[in-house]
């Protein structure tokens, strides 16, 4: 027995002294969180003020953000990490990788993980589509942390030089309009680099088109893509048509869309709100902003959200999940949702957020931040404006973006393209079924 | 000189100077962005002059992401997967190409396809051999029946129970991207060219292998030396995807996912300036690299062939 | 063998015939890649490469495989569903119209960046070994490009062509030439090609310099006294001479091109406009990294694999056995 014992404390020790340099640190005296986020720049700094915030608040726990690269490299970070059971207590996931995180196993449910740690939050309050988004069976399974929805700013210079005060509400009116601007000596309009989030899916919500079967996907994974035979598909071609007439700006790498927006070279930009700051942070730009336009003869819904939740990850002690479920209840806060608000541009989550930015005065102060939230809450959402459950969604997304650009290259006529997005879609969104079969 | 030739000495001139300013465009770009104001930074297009806010930026960056952490964290390991390439790969490069032994071609071409495979799909899996470096040998024993064997024999249970993870190490960072099929091939290239006589030479010395390796071979190497140590330190140095992933402590981190961190979110505001003037400041460490090895490049090293 | 040769000074005359027209002539040829003069032994050259060979299984040839393993599956990121469906991947993907476009546009990219990359560092790499004054600050100055952090030079690339406010794309629209990589994919390869070039270019001139400083100055100076000029002498004498680094970067040449240029077009042109730049490599990464489809991505792996290592073995076979390593006969 000596032999064996001394054999493994020797491999242990060798083992031990094998890492050139192991950095630990100790285990300080409140509890740690890890909390991996994707949020660079700027915003990375409000982030980490946050924390900083829930940090000082109390002494138990302490929360450390990591910067873990874009949203891609963080969800497969997180994956490799929990493979090899070094995962952290949170990670914050884009929408698109919803059902992923979901079906993974990997989760606690949020709501679940606050209750059982005695946290009040009223989860009936939160604003309707982003609640919906991220609600599975009845209950919230990740935290909406940064949530923003598209709105359409626009350069009232060029507006008014051609006459107008502010953008029409209708598709076919702007279209008319933005011609007039052009002939005025206006410039095209610059397209978002994430163009597919507010030209087919938030069009899809706002003019309750199907976008796919079993109410998008939320009653069950057959769900197949029926978008080739809703006005998206005219979309395309709209889009075709102000490419070819100079309407529409692609801008590429290299440049983003806002920096081509606020320095003057487009009369509208169709983008997130959280592109407030952006635009803001520019001096000697004169713009406004309205909600996105409509198809005539539609009543407009409410728009989508997009962004990113929080996850818990299972595999943390007790102690630890407490922590997690501390620092939740404190991220929906209304006094820290609004100084996110204010902080980010991103939309306040709950309605007792939305009151009290309100009565702190705002909205006086910037009134256009309030449209995003006025159009996620307009009306009670459909079945068609509810949000959208596919598995792999990044991926049919891509590919309809690939078709799309066919047709805008001249490759493929809008209705073609449109066809042959789905049926890669729907091919794809079958793999997910064969895999999760039974578990959603 | 060995003779004079002034009309193709001007164009050669030219040619360089010409190459020299297009390679260097997008560094000057990097530095007037880089000494611009966060709101001079959102002119579209770039004003073509550096503004005065370049001290100020760096000041900015240095505090934001605790940059001198990261610099050291970045010249460990990009000067620690410089050497060890090369050390491995002088090695075997000597191997191949000095004795005749079996599995030598299987050596060559096992070593050569680790060149063949995209890094997406091994990102997991070398992220779990990196946080249990002994699980191979775990499984081995387990497979080989030696610990049944053991235990039947003496009754004694081998157990491998040390759990050996590089995560958040510099070894971690450095040992995955060590294995270099680059280095062996370029060594074995030109240890070929290296005139035989010289071995020869060695080996009525007496000179012992080894002997051969230090004192001669390794002088003569000394251009591919320094050609490999910049090539190799500037891999290193720009490593994105691993140090990110392979760390899950923000102090270990290195300055190019620091200049990552700096990059502007979404939507949020487009400080770009920063981003940029931390590319610049992050520069400092190769140039000082690339212009030590220079002194290495002498010519004519390789003098009394036969 | 003989041993008793000593290093003495070549015979001028000789050194003017470049070393591969002398099939035959030379008494002992390096054949299959090992020394004709070496040492005895087996267990030594084995030491010597145990470091590489056991870092390679640990973090390569072991990581390899199960992420290889993974073409032959169908599996959640996570890893709690597994479904072995054999090749099922494979020919999913060799039925895939999207996939043979992929792999002529990766074939027409790897030719583009590797021919374009080598001619223009070789002629760098001669001007810079020609001149003498200034030589290390030309050699410094060309190298320091390469230090700067590969997203940042992207991103100035694509601003540089940029057809909203691009200045080169400024200067070419003033050409008349209709410069949109955004919406034409023949602009947007065109670019990526371009780019990729720029960042392998210091590669191929570093090595190039390094292979120029090992040529015998006595080779060079004894054609010169036989009256050869600096071009002849280059193309006769000292190219042949390089031939071994040239054929080493013919082959990183391609191994770049095949397998490290997603990054680059990840920030020039995401694979568009309408799949126009998504070469292999490229979908390999979208797959696997940003779509997590582990066993799509894992069977274009295994795929491109098999791609890359015949094309490496027929250059091989067609280029090695042309090269003699014999520097100075």
């Amino acid at each position: 027995m000596a032999t064996a014992l001394s054999r493994r404390t020797v491999l242990a020790a060798g083992a031990a002294a094998l890492p050139l340099f192991h950095v630990r640190t100790a285990a300080a005296a409140p509890r740690e969180i890890k909390f991996w986020h994707a949020m660079s720049g700027v915003n990375g700094e409000r982030l980490e003020e946050m924390t900083r915030q829930f940090n000082a608040s109390q002494t138990e726990y302490s929360v450390t953000p990591i910067f873990k690269g874009t949203y891609d490299e963080l969800i497969n970070a997180t994956v490799a990490a929990y493979r090899t059971r070094t995962q952290p207590q949170l990670v914050q996931i884009y929408e698109r990788g919803f059902m992923t995180m979901l079906l993974s196993g990997a989760v606690v449910p949020v709501q679940e993980l606050v209750a059982a740690h005695g946290h009040n939050i009223n989860w009936a309050d939160f604003i309707k589509p982003i609640a919906g988004y991220y609600t599975h069976k009845g209950k919230l399974a990740a935290m909406p942390f940064n949530s923003s929805t598209p709105i359409l700013f626009y350069n009232k210079a060029h507006f008014a030089k051609a006459g107008f005060d502010k953008p029409a509400e209708t598709w076919a009116a702007l279209d008319e309009q933005l011609r007039k601007v052009k002939d005025a000596g206006g410039p095209g309009s610059i397209m978002a680099g994430d163009y597919h989030w507010s030209w087919f899916e938030n069009y899809s919500a706002i003019n309750d088109y199907q976008y796919a079967t079993k109410n998008n996907g939320f009653e069950g994974l057959d769900t197949e893509f029926t978008y080739n035979r809703t006005p998206v598909v005219q979309q395309v071609g709209r889009m075709k048509r102000w490419l070819d007439d100079g309407l529409l700006q692609i801008s590429g790498a290299g440049v983003s869309p806002t920096a081509v927006f606020t320095s003057g070279r487009s009369a509208t930009f169709i983008a997130s709100t959280a592109s407030h700051s952006a635009v803001m942070a520019a001096g000697g730009l004169e713009w406004g902003a309205v909600p996105l336009p409509y198809e005539e003869g539609r009543t407009p819904r409410n728009s989508v959200i997009g962004g990113a939740v929080l996850w818990a990850l299972r595999g943390h002690g007790q102690a630890e999940n407490a922590g997690t479920a501390a620092f939740l209840a404190f991220s929906a806060k209304p006094e820290t949702q609004v100084w996110w608000h204010k902080a980010t541009g991103y939309v306040p989550a709950t309605n007792a957020a939305y009151e009290l930015a309100k009565r702190e005065g705002w909205y006086k102060q910037a009134p256009t931040q309030e449209i995003a939230i006025q159009q996620l809450m307009r009306g009670e959402p459909t079945a068609n404006s509810l949000g959208y459950r596919f598995g792999n969604f990044t991926q049919t997304m891509l590919a309809q973006r690939e078709e799309a650009e066919r047709s805008f290259a001249g490759q493929k006529t809008p209705q073609q393209a449109m066809d042959d997005a789905v049926s890669r879609g729907n091919e794809i969104l079958r793999r997910f079924e064969r895999l999760n079969a039974g578990r959603y | 000189m060995i003779e004079r030739s002034p009309w193709l000495d001007r164009t050669c001139h030219a040619i360089l100077i010409i190459a020299a300013v297009l390679t260097c465009i997008p560094l000057y770009y990097a530095v007037v962005a880089g000494s611009l104001t966060t709101e001079a930074a959102q002119k579209v297009p770039l004003p073509l002059v550096p503004g005065g806010a370049f001290l100020e930026n760096a000041d900015a960056v240095w505090n934001r992401i605790g940059f001198g952490r990261l610099l050291m964290n970045s010249l460990i390991v990009a000067l620690g997967i410089a050497a060890g390439k090369l050390a491995i790969s002088l090695l075997s490069a000597f191997a191949i190409t000095y004795f005749r032994f079996r599995f030598r071609g299987a050596a060559f071409w096992l070593i050569f396809l680790s060149l063949m495979l995209p890094v997406e799909v091994r990102i997991v899996p070398t992220f779990e051999a990196m946080t249990d470096v002994l699980m191979p040998l775990r499984i081995l024993v387990q497979w080989s029946g030696i610990s049944w064997l053991v235990e039947a024999m003496t009754g004694w249970r081998l157990e491998i129970s040390a759990n050996w993870s590089l995560l958040n190490s510099y070894s971690g960072l450095i040992f995955p991207l060590m294995a270099s099929a680059t280095a062996t091939f370029l060594f074995r290239q030109f240890f070929l060219t290296i005139p035989d006589e010289l071995c020869d030479a060695a080996r009525i010395d007496g000179a012992s292998p080894l002997r051969f390796f230090w004192s001669i071979l390794l002088p003569l190497s000394r251009p591919n030396l320094a050609a490999l140590g910049i090539i190799f330190f500037l891999f290193g140095w720009n490593q994105y995807l691993w140090p990110l992933l392979f760390t899950t402590e923000p102090t270990m981190t290195t300055v190019v996912v620091g200049i990552k961190q700096l990059v502007p979110h979404g939507d949020s505001i487009p400080a770009w300036n920063l981003t940029m003037n931390a590319a610049v400041l992050a520069m400092l460490p190769p140039v000082a690299v690339v212009l030590l090895l220079q002194r290495w490049f002498v010519k004519g090293l390789i003098e009394s062939g036969k | 063998m003989s041993e008793t040769a000593i290093p003495t000074l070549p015979p001028p005359r000789r050194a003017l015939w470049p070393a591969f027209l002398r099939k035959g002539k030379a008494k002992r040829r390096s054949v299959q890649g090992i020394k004709a003069s070496g040492f005895e032994g087996q267990l030594l050259p084995l030491l010597l490469l145990t470091p590489q060979l056991l870092i390679l299984l640990l973090f390569f040839f072991i990581p390899a495989v199960r992420g290889l393993a993974q073409a032959f599956l169908l599996q959640d990121p996570f890893g709690q569903e597994v479904h072995f469906v054999g090749l099922e991947n494979i020919m999913a993907l060799l039925r895939s119209a999207e996939y043979h476009e992929s792999l002529r546009l990766s074939v027409l990219f790897t030719i583009a960046t590797t021919v374009l990359t080598f001619s223009v560092a070789l002629v760098l790499a001669f001007a810079t070994d020609r001149v003498t004054r200034g030589r290390t600050t030309y050699r410094a100055v060309l190298l320091i490009p390469y230090a700067i952090a590969p997203a940042v030079a992207g991103f100035v690339w694509a601003f540089l062509f940029n057809p909203l406010v691009g200045p080169a794309a400024t200067f070419l629209h003033s050409l008349g030439i209709a410069w949109d990589p955004n919406r034409n994919g023949d602009d947007a390869m065109l670019l990526v090609i371009l780019t990729a070039s720029w960042k392998h270019l210091c590669y191929n001139y570093i090595f190039l310099v390094a292979a120029l400083a090992a040529v015998p100055r006595s080779v060079i100076e004894a054609a010169a006294v036989d009256g050869a000029g600096p071009l002849r002498r280059f193309a006769w004498i000292t190219f042949p001479m390089i031939a071994p680094t040239v054929f080493f970067l013919i082959i990183m040449n391609t191994v770049y091109g095949l397998f490290e240029t997603f990054a680059i077009i990840d920030a020039t042109t995401q694979g568009g406009p309408a799949a126009a730049t998504s070469i292999l490599v490229y979908k390999v990464y979208v797959d696997g990294f940003i779509n997590l489809d582990l066993g799509s991505s894992a069977a274009q792996s295994v795929l491109l694999m098999i791609f890359a290592v015949c094309l490496t073995v027929i250059q091989f076979r067609l280029i090695e056995r042309r090269i003699s390593y014999e520097v100075s006969q």
